[in-house]
């Protein structure tokens, strides 16, 4: 359980975010909102690399936001970013592998993580692959194979879909829907692709300018007026 | 796709490449020679703690030979001293550096670029200071133990007391200092580090302490300082206080760059650029300050067609020939 409270972040004038408040237990929880909304810096209170003005963030018991950005990540939170930033003379192997050099296991068993990581987002025969070798989705993918390596609690994706083409955005549909039965995190998911949005997502947070508009089922809320009214860029008086 | 030599090549290479220089390097080098190329390797040693913060982290840190002198003091003092032998005190010259080369890296936690460069290069120009001041220990009384005139002796290793052997004792002792910096590269620090260079954000996110990888790096870089400032105090016996101006390690370094900032040949290249071509100059009647037109020439070669520098272009000159084959 993510029990985000009152988190209220402002860039000089600018209200990134207003005291938002959700409480999160699904598998999958989507967030949208149109651009500036504040979804990114949302994902950047959560892991650490905005710090809020007000509010806290309280999951199962462990105040996140103590925790510098590193150490929250070696705790079980992992992300993704918009801007895939790949060292390009690591193999795929040792940009996964990266994500367990902080814990003391038995390299047999880092191995095996790192193979099942691999598996799951159908990299294993790149395993031996440059990063400057690999195309847009295969980073993608390698990324999303290093927020799992270490058997995360929670996994934060900043628009993983962005650029994929209709085959690579079937893949990343399951890969995204199976995170919590295969590897038991919970994921938020930023995503401008409202049908990867609607067949992930059991429940959808929608911000608009900093507020929190709607959350709920994701369905209901992606017929709601003022969410539709959000996204077409008319205000909900008008 | 990129063109590879393949690990076991690159092994067998260097390991010619340092059999040769321990047996026959020695063997076939005259006097003065053997003084030239002792103190290329000790540079070489040098260069790759600069390159490797350089290759590494993208950070510049031009107080590289400051650190070269620090290391050199503490190996002087040792000997005067303490009866510690050689080894012993080789290891506590390295080890008292690399805490001076991790303090220099606190202003790394928040400038890069030039404003680093250019802290860095005022620390060197600190230590230049410093030198010049206090002087290098040559077995006077009291702390600095400095004399008017030399009364002691800088001993040598045992198993190297000739001038032969201690090139060899170098190149052995900069061997496997190369192989250290190999075996970080490899490992998590090589990770952690080449994740930082692409984005600190990134490399947080994925649990890199980025703070400690840092210092590491400038930990790591100054040992090579001191094992190269002590095996340095043992070539010459004695140091002089102007040896280790500020504007040398920005030499150093732009000889880094041209050499290689990737790769252990790199160093090596740098060198023989810093030691061995002012010689041959010498050697054939010229100024050795021309040394410095070729420098310059090269560094701008190596800015404009050769970022991996001339290490670079011979190695991937020679995948493209294997590959051709």
């Amino acid at each position: 359980m993510i029990r985000i409270s009152d988190i209220t972040v402002r860039f000089g004038g600018v209200v990134a975010l207003d005291s938002i408040t959700a409480e999160i237990s699904d598998d999958v929880i989507g967030i949208i909102g149109p651009n500036g909304a504040g979804k990114t810096t949302l994902i950047n209170v959560l892991s650490g690399f905005v710090r809020p003005e007000a509010g806290s963030v309280d999951v199962d018991g462990l105040n996140l936001l103590t925790l510098t950005p590193f150490r929250r990540a070696r705790w079980g939170l992992s992300r993704s970013f918009q801007k895939l930033q790949t060292a390009a003379e690591l193999s795929v192997e040792n940009l996964v592998r990266v994500g367990l050099d902080h814990c003391s296991s038995p390299n047999a068993e880092k191995d095996a993580a790192i193979g099942r990581a691999l598996e799951f987002v159908g990299l294993s025969r790149l395993r031996n692959t440059k990063g400057g070798d690999l195309n847009s989705q295969q980073q993608r993918m390698t990324e999303i194979a290093r927020c799992l390596v270490n058997s995360p609690r929670i996994v934060l994706l900043d628009e993983p879909g962005g650029g994929l083409g209709e085959t690579e955005a079937e893949a990343l549909r399951t890969i995204i829907t199976d995170i919590r039965s295969s590897f038991g995190a919970q994921v938020l998911l930023i995503d401008h692709d409202v049908d990867l949005i609607r067949a992930t997502c059991s429940k959808t947070i929608v911000l608009d300018f900093g507020k929190l508009i709607a959350f709920g089922p994701t369905e209901t809320v992606l017929r709601d007026k003022m969410v539709q009214a959000a996204y077409l860029g008319q205000g909900p008086g008008q | 796709m990129a063109l590879r030599i393949s690990f076991h090549r690159r092994f067998v290479t260097a390991t010619v490449f340092f059999l040769f220089c321990v047996f026959v390097l020695p063997a076939i080098a005259g006097a003065i020679w053997l003084k030239v190329f002792t103190s290329a390797v000790i540079f070489a040693l040098a260069a790759r703690g600069a390159s490797l913060v350089y290759a590494q982290l993208g950070l510049v840190n031009l107080a590289q030979i400051a650190l070269v002198g620090v290391g050199g003091w503490v190996m002087l003092r040792l000997n005067y001293a303490t009866t510690l032998p050689f080894e012993l005190s080789l290891l506590a010259s390295a080890a008292i550096t690399a805490i001076v080369g991790m303090l220099l890296s606190l202003p790394a936690m928040r400038m890069r670029g030039l404003y680093l460069a250019l802290v860095t290069l005022m620390a060197a120009g600190a230590f230049q200071i410093l030198f010049t001041a206090f002087q290098f220990p040559n077995g006077g009384s009291g702390f600095l133990g400095v004399a008017m005139q030399s009364p002691g002796e800088m001993r040598r290793p045992f198993l190297a007391r000739s001038d032969a052997a201690y090139l060899s004792y170098c190149v052995a002792v900069t061997a496997l200092c190369m192989v250290l910096v190999f075996l970080h590269e490899r490992g998590k620090a090589g990770r952690g580090w080449a994740l930082i260079r692409q984005s600190e954000a990134n490399a947080m996110a994925a649990g890199v302490d980025v703070t400690l990888f840092k210092v590491w790096a400038f930990t790591l870089s100054g040992f090579l300082a001191g094992t190269a400032g002590a095996l340095l105090a043992g070539a010459l016996r004695l140091l002089d206080s102007k040896s280790f101006p500020a504007g040398e390690s920005i030499l150093l370094f732009a000889l880094a760059i041209v050499g290689g900032a990737g790769h252990w040949a790199g160093a090596v290249i740098a060198g023989i650029l810093y030691r061995v071509v002012p010689a041959v100059l010498n050697d054939f009647g010229l100024d050795a300050d021309l040394a410095l037109i070729l420098f310059g020439a090269a560094l701008l070669h190596a800015i404009i067609t050769a970022p991996q520098g001339i290490a670079g272009q011979i190695l991937s000159a020679s995948a493209f020939r294997r590959s051709a084959t």
